[in-house]
């Protein structure tokens, strides 16, 4: 099946890291990529979703940040003329009191998004991309 | 020597590109040194500010092709229609977007877009005017699953023979010559569930025609009669070598699409030795692309590698 080896980047290699303002810890973040060979519009991402040592995070918790800019989950469909070059990687911040504990986490990425150049029969490709990685918190 | 070149287009190191193992300056020195001239660029894969790059960009990577002394070929785009999640792209848009990627073409130094069938007639018609105040040729490859036989090819041989005589063409991709799955969409379909015995009989059943009705009612599990679907529809290879004679003067650029090699002489999958004779026959002068596509399927590739077995198995040919 076409594109299933991108979904290998959809990860960061980076660590988990812990966000303070100031002398307070506001939340965690981690970093992912576009698993594809090329970039695309968020606009293409029809959902997307977040789950640390197997529990969903809730959607109002998350800011995605991309090209200098903080967006929630529920605009990204919106942002066509947004554009996520291949090997930028996004940050995903997440709201947490205190931050995440240090040591190894379960980071699981779900993916769903479109192929924008894949309709010409009348349906697009959408793909699956889901990913499950050990993570470590600083 | 001969008139056709090998070139290659960057697309072919997607895996190290996006692993990050190689950015652009060493795929381009790496084309350097594989002795390659002629180079494609993916857009939208490798121009950071895509689809508006800067000008320091543009700059830069003119002075990159210069130092390793490359030669800009083509610039691939796509028709995007689906950017937006509540509808197509309209007419305007497209339009937008393509005239847009012949501006950066040209300010990139390429004399050559590649873009995609879903264009339209009518769109490829009106972009005749841009191509000539530019001097920027535009072409649509024709990739799997199209083929000659296609109705809306017919229309676009006839623009690419009349009023866009010169400025519009097409590109045809290796990919709709493939008469059977290639080794890594095998070992893929092996890693997401099917079994051996079970995979080899349903490449079995392709190879007699590929009658779906035997795999739906045999002893084959979910994924396999997923697989065989799929296979059945993707490599059943509808284009004949002989139909390139009638629309040859059309092509401006060729896309020498390849998913493995394991040798430098011959593929199962792809009959490369009769398309060179026959491209050769018509008198093609031009590039081929040198293109491989295997990360699609399997990041452990190494892609030098596997061009490497392609220019061999290519020169071969063109030289023969």
């Amino acid at each position: 099946m076409d594109f299933q080896a991108y979904n290998k980047i959809l990860i960061c290699k980076s660590n988990m890291k812990n966000v303070a303002v100031g002398d307070v810890v506001i939340g965690y973040e981690f970093q992912i990529k576009y698993p594809s060979y090329r970039g695309a519009f968020l606009s293409c991402i029809e959902d997307l979703k977040f789950f640390v040592d197997d529990e969903e995070i809730p959607a109002g918790k998350i800011s995605f940040k991309l090209n200098g800019k903080d967006f929630l989950l529920s605009e990204l469909k919106e942002c066509f003329k947004e554009y996520w070059f291949v090997r930028t990687p996004a940050t995903v911040f997440v709201r947490q009191d205190g931050g995440i504990p240090s040591g190894e986490h379960k980071l699981r990425v779900y993916m769903k998004h479109r192929v924008p150049y894949t309709g010409y029969f009348g349906q697009y490709l959408v793909l699956d991309s889901d990913v499950t990685e050990t993570k470590i918190a600083e | 020597m001969s008139d056709i070149k090998l070139g290659i287009s960057l697309y072919s190191f997607s895996t190290e590109y996006i692993h990050e193992k190689l950015d652009l300056e060493g795929i381009l020195k790496k084309a350097r040194d594989m002795g390659y001239r002629g180079v494609e660029i993916v857009a939208a894969q490798m121009v950071p500010q895509y689809p508006y790059p800067t000008d320091e960009w543009l700059a830069e990577f003119k002075a990159l092709l210069a130092k390793y002394e490359l030669e800009p070929v083509c610039w691939s785009a796509y028709i995007d229609m689906g950017i937006r999640s509540d509808r197509d792209l309209t007419e305007e848009e497209i339009i937008q977007f393509t005239v847009n990627d012949l501006i950066y073409a040209k300010k990139a130094g390429f004399p050559l877009v590649r873009t995609q069938h879903a264009i339209t007639p009518k769109i490829f018609r009106a972009m005749i005017p841009y191509c000539k105040e530019l001097g920027v040729k535009l072409t649509i490859e024709m990739h799997h699953p199209h083929h000659p036989a296609v109705p809306v090819w017919k229309e676009y041989f006839e623009i690419m023979k009349n009023e866009g005589k010169g400025w519009l063409g097409f590109v045809p991709d290796f990919s709709i010559f493939q008469t059977m799955p290639h080794k890594l969409y095998l070992d893929q379909a092996i890693s997401f569930g099917c079994r051996e015995d079970k995979l080899a009989q349903i490449v079995e059943i392709h190879k007699n025609g590929g009658d779906y009705s035997l795999v739906e009612n045999g002893d084959f599990n979910e994924i396999e009669k997923h697989t065989a679907e799929e296979m059945f529809a993707k490599f059943s290879a509808p284009a004949r070598i002989e139909q390139l004679k009638d629309v040859m003067d059309c092509a401006f650029y060729i896309h020498g699409k390849f998913y493995y090699l394991d040798n430098d002489d011959h593929d199962v999958c792809i009959p490369f030795e009769e398309l060179v004779a026959e491209i050769k026959r018509l008198g093609y002068k031009g590039y081929i692309a040198s293109e491989y596509e295997g990360h699609h399927f399997d990041e452990t590739i190494d892609s030098e590698e596997q061009l490497k077995h392609f220019v061999a198995l290519m020169t071969k040919q063109i030289e023969k």
